[in-house]
């Protein structure tokens, strides 16, 4: 039995944040991750830093507060963020009454704008619909999620306190009323741990009403799925939003080689069962290409979705309830965590453990705003001329990842998982999404007896068919193409499998 | 703009188009053959698949669904298609195993089987069962082949590593063609003192000389020895297209090579021309008749939209089975995506069905109703429909 002080539960932002805080006010703590870190929504989402323009006329203090983690994020994930700036563009058609109320509620919650017209914006973004009327400029940026989470777990590592991914939360522990710990399996030797603390924090996100259940307690939120695409290059140096009301496919934000659309919205019951419709993926690329007309002819490489953790709330357009967040206290020794933001992460992080720091009585401030994460001076960032400073043994091509770095991710993180090395890598997020590079990566930890050679053929075929769960949305054109080979490569030129 | 007159214009350059354009040099006409660079055969294993299903090819083509191309083609047809080309590789020295009679056995780099029916000489000392053991070897550097797949599911498996000074496959292909360093590579490989029954390469043993060296490493090694098809760029596959295309020369044929077609001249039901983009300037090529072996998608015949799927060359009907969401299923391996049946549909001539267009003729993976993987029928329906293309096309000029 293992013995900390207090359990979190969830690897995405909002808990890798919380592991940091804690590890940041020296309580030690143990993080447990079903799958890895932002596996869940946090890696599902667009990779947008909000300046808080899109919720100030809606949510002005989801807004500010947005501003505020934004230009905190700005300092402290500096490997993490693209200073890109944004724009908001105003199409033919578009409402003129929105552009002021929009100016004005920027103004009133503090988010600097410039208004530029339509020649400027188009200096700036040349691949812009020609036609827009104007684009105000807010401080937008795009920030790399999986980056972020392992950025902020590293603290934790690095003090010691126990991290365990792939792990699954079985059971919460009672004793008297209280939540004294839980039981976890991990979830590929299979083998059960339990661990006791004082305090439980579920940060699961879309499945906090799930952890909750198992404590008894309830959590109500509203599941809202939101769709995105991706294409197979940047189509924009900025971030280009739609000035209207929020909207369907109504964002564009350009994130390392390629650019993510969407999103759309759509109230979902259970978040481990999600699809896309192709037409969701039509309503995409259609809105999208109406502020950057290239859109209607690119390459799309992969369609997936996220599920959005709301607040309950009466209103029925998911797109209008409020992204602001909530802990709940269950009164048993468990807090649950939800709503919020990708960019407000840090924010509910410091809520989270100064509610934990009260109840035990300990004064010490977060310093998580004013201390830079740990682990960046190792990262390159994204300059291409970087990366291609080893070309040695390239093992993605589309992604410039050699051998060695994959060797390293290996060594270091002991995975025996090849979406491990795709989330600290980028391996396999290109044109080919891991068509080539996966038959190279799992030869390569099989050539360092990290997996058995039985294991390395079962995880290729699994690979293929979530591989696919991603892409079969986004299948026409060149990626069609590119996957008919693919197909090729594994059933026909490998007899991977053989017809039934 | 130069205008050139021939008897047939064949568009594509994988193994349809080439071999329809073998014969019919092969009897007096004038060919020439326009691509817009290399076919997908360069992409392929060197295999020729006829109906890998059936323990027996030639009876598992009649087994296959009613609307399969196959059908179309006279059984005299395919055996006279597959005896031309075993003859033209034996020519051309890369000899190919194999029988219509019987499937062979061809070890993947996962360390399964490929089952096919006329196989590369290089492939021929695969083992055909899981009793014999083999030594692989495997190259320093070589990203794309990892021995540890087949270890997985071979016993008596081992393996050693040589390291040739390149790491890639091309480049390890270019070596063995030099004889000190292969005669290098000999007495390293005597120094591994491999006690296997079969000793297993990837297929870069050369270029032009596969053959050659195959059969004499085995004599000098004193074991029978195979190369294993590797993933893109894959070297068997690029031997069979570089035989096919000096064969098709060989016999007089013509290749205008990087000259994707532009544009079509008609006349009525009669197509008089091609145009193609060419360095400089459009070039016309006229002809009397034309064969389509464009391939399917990857070798771009047939262009998936958003909404359909379209040929767009001759604009020849597609068969588009269904909706864009129907075109694949939820599971991966199914084999049965819908997409697979995407083509054009012709009659027993091999002139596509709903079109006006009297002189052409269509061939090969463009084909509808194929589905390559799950039929397992790939090169080999493009040596027997481009064969058939052949024939129709002299019928038609006589």
């Amino acid at each position: 039995m293992i013995k900390a002080d207090v359990i979190i539960i969830g690897g995405g932002a909002t808990g890798c944040g919380i592991a940091r805080d804690l590890a940041l006010r020296g309580i030690p703590h143990c993080l447990i991750e079903k799958g890895d870190f932002a596996a869940g929504t946090t890696g599902a989402c667009h990779g947008l830093l909000h300046s808080g323009g899109r919720y100030a006329v809606n949510d002005p203090i989801a807004a500010r507060e947005c501003y505020d983690e934004n230009q905190i994020l700005r300092r402290i994930a500096i490997k993490c963020v693209e200073q890109t700036g944004g724009l908001f563009v105003r199409l033919p058609g578009d409402s003129k009454r929105f552009r002021e109320l929009f100016l004005r509620s920027c103004g009133e919650v503090g988010i600097p704008t410039e208004v530029i017209s339509s020649t400027k914006a188009l200096d700036l973004v040349p691949n812009l619909n020609p036609e827009i009327e104007e684009a105000i400029k807010v401080p937008d940026c795009s920030i790399d999620p999986f980056r972020l989470c392992m950025l902020n777990i590293r603290t934790s590592q690095l003090r010691n306190n126990l991290i365990f991914t792939r792990h699954k939360v079985t059971e919460i522990i009672k004793s008297h009323g209280r939540c004294i710990g839980v039981k976890a399996t991990d979830q590929s030797t299979g083998e059960a741990r339990e661990i006791h603390a004082n305090i439980i924090v579920n940060a699961t996100g879309a499945w906090a009403n799930m952890i909750a259940s198992l404590a008894g307690c309830e959590v109500p939120m509203t599941l809202a799925k939101g769709s995105l695409v991706i294409t197979n290059h940047r189509l924009t140096n900025m971030v280009i939003n739609r000035l209207r009301p929020p909207s369907d496919g109504d964002i564009i934000v350009p994130n390392e080689a390629v650019c993510l659309a969407g999103t759309t919205s759509l109230a979902v019951e259970n978040p481990d069962k999600i699809g896309i419709e192709a037409a969701e993926v039509d309503t995409i690329i259609s809105e999208a290409g109406r502020m950057i007309p290239h859109f209607n002819n690119t390459r799309i490489i992969r369609a997936f979705s996220g599920v959005r953790p709301l607040l309950k709330s009466q209103k029925m357009d998911s797109h209008e309830i409020s992204r602001g967040f909530r802990i709940i206290d269950h009164q048993n020794g468990m807090y649950s965590i939800v709503g919020g933001k990708l960019t407000t992460f840090r924010l509910m992080a410091e809520k989270m453990v100064d509610t934990i720091m009260a109840s035990f009585n300990l004064k010490r401030a977060c310093e998580t705003a004013a201390i830079p994460l740990d682990g960046q001076e190792e990262l390159s960032g994204y300059p291409l001329s970087k990366r291609l400073a080893d070309m040695k043994d390239i093992v993605c091509e589309c992604e410039l990842v050699n051998r060695k770095e994959v060797e390293r991710i290996i060594n270091q993180t002991g995975t025996r998982n090849v979406g491990d090395i795709t989330h600290r890598t980028r391996l396999g997020m290109g044109p080919c999404q891991g068509g080539f590079c996966t038959f190279r990566a799992l030869g390569i930890m099989n050539d360092m007896s990290v997996v058995s050679p039985e294991q390395s053929m079962a995880m290729l075929r699994d690979f293929l068919q979530r591989r696919f769960r991603g892409i079969r949305y986004a299948l026409w054109g060149d990626q069609l193409r590119e996957e008919q080979l693919v197909e090729y490569i594994y059933l026909g030129i490998l007899a991977l499998e053989k017809p039934k | 703009m130069s205008v050139t007159e021939y008897d047939v214009i064949i568009i594509g350059a994988g193994v349809a188009g080439l071999t329809a354009g073998a014969l019919l040099a092969s009897r007096g006409f004038q060919v020439a053959l326009v691509t817009a660079g290399e076919p997908t055969a360069c992409l392929s294993t060197g295999c020729i698949d006829v109906c890998s299903g059936n323990h027996n090819p030639l009876a598992g083509i009649k087994e296959l669904p009613d609307a399969h191309p196959f059908h179309l083609v006279p059984e005299k047809t395919i055996t006279e298609s597959l005896d031309n080309f075993l003859k033209a590789m034996q020519e051309m020295g890369i000899p190919y195993t194999g029988t219509l009679a019987e499937n062979r056995l061809v070890l993947s780099a996962l360390g399964t089987f490929k089952t096919s029916c006329l196989v590369p000489s290089t492939m021929k000392a695969a083992p055909q069962d899981t009793r014999d053991s083999i030594h692989i070897i495997s190259f320093a550097g070589l990203k794309d082949f990892y021995p540890g797949y087949i270890i997985s599911r071979r016993p008596n498996t081992e393996f050693s590593v040589y390291d040739a000074g390149v790491a890639s496959t091309m480049g390890i292909a270019a070596h063995f063609e030099e004889e000190d360093c292969l005669e290098r590579f000999i007495s390293w490989l005597k120094g591994q003192n491999v006690s296997a029954d079969r000793i297993a390469f990837p297929a870069v043993l050369g270029l032009e000389s596969a053959d050659k060296i195959v059969k004499m490493l085995a004599l000098r090694i004193g074991k029978p020895v195979f190369e294993i098809p590797t993933i893109p760029p894959s070297m068997p596959g690029r031997r069979l297209f570089n035989a096919l295309k000096d064969y098709f020369r060989k016999k007089g044929g013509t290749i205008y090579w990087g000259w994707p077609v532009s544009g079509v001249e008609k006349s009525g039901k009669i197509i008089e021309g091609v145009t193609t983009a060419s360095k400089g300037r459009p070039n016309s090529l006229n002809g009397k008749s034309f064969i389509l072996a464009t391939g399917s998608f990857v070798g771009g015949g047939l262009v998936a939209g958003r909404e359909t799927i379209t040929e767009n060359i001759f604009h020849l009907p597609v068969h588009v089975p269904g909706a864009r969401e129907t075109w694949f299923e939820n599971d991966y391996f199914s084999f049965s995506h819908g997409i697979g049946r995407a083509g054009i549909i012709v009659d027993s001539s091999l002139r596509p069905d709903g079109s006006p267009l009297e002189n052409i003729f269509v061939c090969g993976g463009i084909l509808a109703d194929t589905e390559i993987l799950k039929n397992g029928c790939g090169h080999g329906l493009a040596i027997a429909t481009g064969q058939r293309a052949a024939e129709s096309c002299m019928e038609c000029l006589r």
